[in-house]
């Protein structure tokens, strides 16, 4: 039998517009329709249903466990401030971690993304070789390299400030070079016609455009960083992660919630505050 | 007068098939203020990026101040660069930047190393460009962000800029295409001015005939990528207009009737 696809599955039909047309009615939509949308939608509810029978998941049990998720935050909720000097020691310890890492990132990320970036050296073989070796190293993620810098380098935040610096790096070498792309070819023709060198002409032109969305950026990652930083501690690279989950293996809810509420607040006041200074910036 | 630039048989046809420029020959002397008449997609923007090789040409020879520029690479192309000052229609300045740093990019072919990386200029060329915007009449805004000016002032900008590399020709790619009458008429006397008090030779690509008519010394016509007049602005004639823009002059001045809607819809 020979079923026709677009007739049994409405989303599948190209045809709307004619479609219309004969029943009287005026077509609204594009002539040419995506027809990958309904493809990956498809795509997307098949492997859901895949991933469901894979994983074998008991919810009748989880039903029965969600009464404890209120008891834990119940005793999160009693905050318990004797601990307060280890507590507030270890988060400016995370503090200094997510900032150093961010500051060695920005300059290394600099310099990278202006070899990754295609119009500042015109070298489309340095560009790729760049981007594609970041793209892997930022395939990998964060937790990953901490692990292996602590392998590398021992228990401590030099791990942490390594191992992050990796992943930022990555980061910002993919996210500036696409700011730098983003200044008009016209601009850099300009200078290039005044027989600046490329070098120059990225210093005083590339650059300074492109250091609002610079700011933007290292704002944004700054901020994840330094939550970043709560998950690191717990495999051992210092910080107020270490705090956390140690107080939760030793059912010291109340510790727990004075750090993770504390982690709460410095991630938003560092988003607040960037969001003013590029306000300033822009 | 010397000639300062000269095409000798150059052509340009690019990979699609358009042959820009056919066996394009002139020579342009010191002094002369050289407007570029012609409909969209004539090779006028190709002629002027031949000269200072934005554009690399594919037959024949560029000779700019007695030098071959297709010959030329790496520094050697640097240094024949700054002699050719250059002027857009988007002005194309650095926004984020001062008003003044965006004059002073002018000097950064002149400056090597670390200086020419980190843009130390020398208070020489601070001042030059001080005296620069004080003549083109902007001396208030050197310190405003070039983002704040309006298109007359980013345009004058651009001006001082490429007057900045101490220039022997100036190249203006359109200049008054996106200006208000007004503004457009400010910086063509501009143009006009500055290029002769200091004795530099000017191309100017223009869309507007009248406007080629009253400010230069030689027009040069083309059609099709080939050059079909040459002379100073009294010797172009009704005939010679129409063959160059395919259409009668009384069509190329607004409101003109006919095809003039489409013909101005096509060159948008």
């Amino acid at each position: 039998m020979n079923i026709d696809l677009t007739q049994a599955c409405p989303v599948l039909r190209n045809r709307t517009e004619e479609n219309d047309r004969e029943k009287g009615r005026i077509p609204v939509k594009c002539r040419q329709r995506n027809r990958f949308i309904p493809v990956f939608l498809i795509g997307v509810a098949v492997l859901s249903v895949l991933s469901l029978l894979y994983l074998e998941i008991d919810w009748l049990k989880m039903a029965s466990r969600v009464g404890d998720i209120g008891v834990v935050f119940w005793d999160l909720a009693h905050l318990d401030f004797s601990n307060m000097d280890l507590i507030l020691s270890s988060l400016v310890e995370t503090i200094s971690i997510a900032v150093l890492s961010l500051l060695y990132s920005l300059i290394l990320g600099i310099v990278f993304g202006m070899l990754a970036a295609r119009n500042v050296f015109r070298i489309p073989v340095l560009s790729v070789v760049t981007q594609s070796f970041f793209t892997f190293l930022r395939a990998v993620p964060t937790p990953v390299w901490v692990l292996l810098m602590l392998v590398c380098l021992g228990m401590g935040p030099e791990a942490g400030v390594a191992g992050l610096c990796v992943h930022t790096t990555a980061f910002f070498t993919k996210s500036f070079a696409q700011s730098f792309e983003s200044i008009p070819d016209e601009t850099i023709e300009a200078l290039e016609v005044t027989g600046a060198s490329r070098l120059s002409i990225f210093m005083n032109a590339v650059l300074p455009a492109a250091l609002s969305q610079i700011v933007a950026w290292a704002g944004m990652r700054l901020e994840t960083n330094f939550s970043e930083c709560a998950i690191l501690g717990m495999v051992g690279a210092g910080g107020i992660g270490y705090v956390i989950s140690n107080s939760l293996q030793g059912y010291d809810y109340g510790a727990a919630g004075v750090a993770i509420l504390l982690v709460f607040l410095v991630a938003y006041c560092i988003e607040r505050g960037f969001v003013r200074i590029k306000k300033k910036f822009s | 007068m010397k000639p300062i630039l000269k095409f000798d048989n150059v052509s340009k046809h690019y990979p699609n098939g358009v042959h820009a420029l056919k066996d394009v020959s002139f020579e342009v002397r010191e002094g002369e203020f050289v407007s570029v008449i012609g409909p969209s997609g004539s090779g006028k923007s190709t002629l002027l990026r031949a000269i200072n090789r934005l554009i690399p040409i594919s037959g024949g020879t560029v000779w700019l101040d007695g030098q071959a520029v297709s010959a030329l690479r790496g520094r050697s192309l640097r240094q024949l660069r700054r002699r050719v000052g250059m002027i857009f229609q988007n002005y194309n300045l650095v926004y984020s930047l001062s008003v003044l740093q965006n004059v002073l990019h002018g000097r950064l072919g002149y400056m090597g190393g670390v200086k020419g990386i980190f843009g130390l200029y020398s208070e020489e060329d601070k001042q030059g460009g001080l005296d620069l915007l004080e003549e083109l009449g902007l001396a208030d805004f050197a310190y405003n962000r070039a983002s704040d000016l309006s298109g007359g002032q980013k345009q004058r900008v651009g001006i001082a800029r490429a007057i900045m590399q101490g220039p022997k020709l100036l190249l203006c790619d359109e200049p008054i295409a996106s200006l208000d009458p007004s503004s457009a008429k400010t910086i063509m006397d501009l143009l006009r001015y500055m290029t002769r008090r200091r004795n530099i030779a000017c191309i100017v690509n223009l869309h507007q005939l009248d406007v080629a008519l009253k400010y230069s010394t030689r027009i040069i016509g083309l059609s099709k990528g080939e050059i079909v007049f040459d002379g100073p602005p009294e010797q172009l004639d009704d005939a010679t207009i129409e063959r160059i823009y395919g259409t009668s002059r009384e069509n190329l001045m607004m409101g003109g009737n006919r095809d003039d809607q489409t013909d101005t819809a096509d060159c948008a």
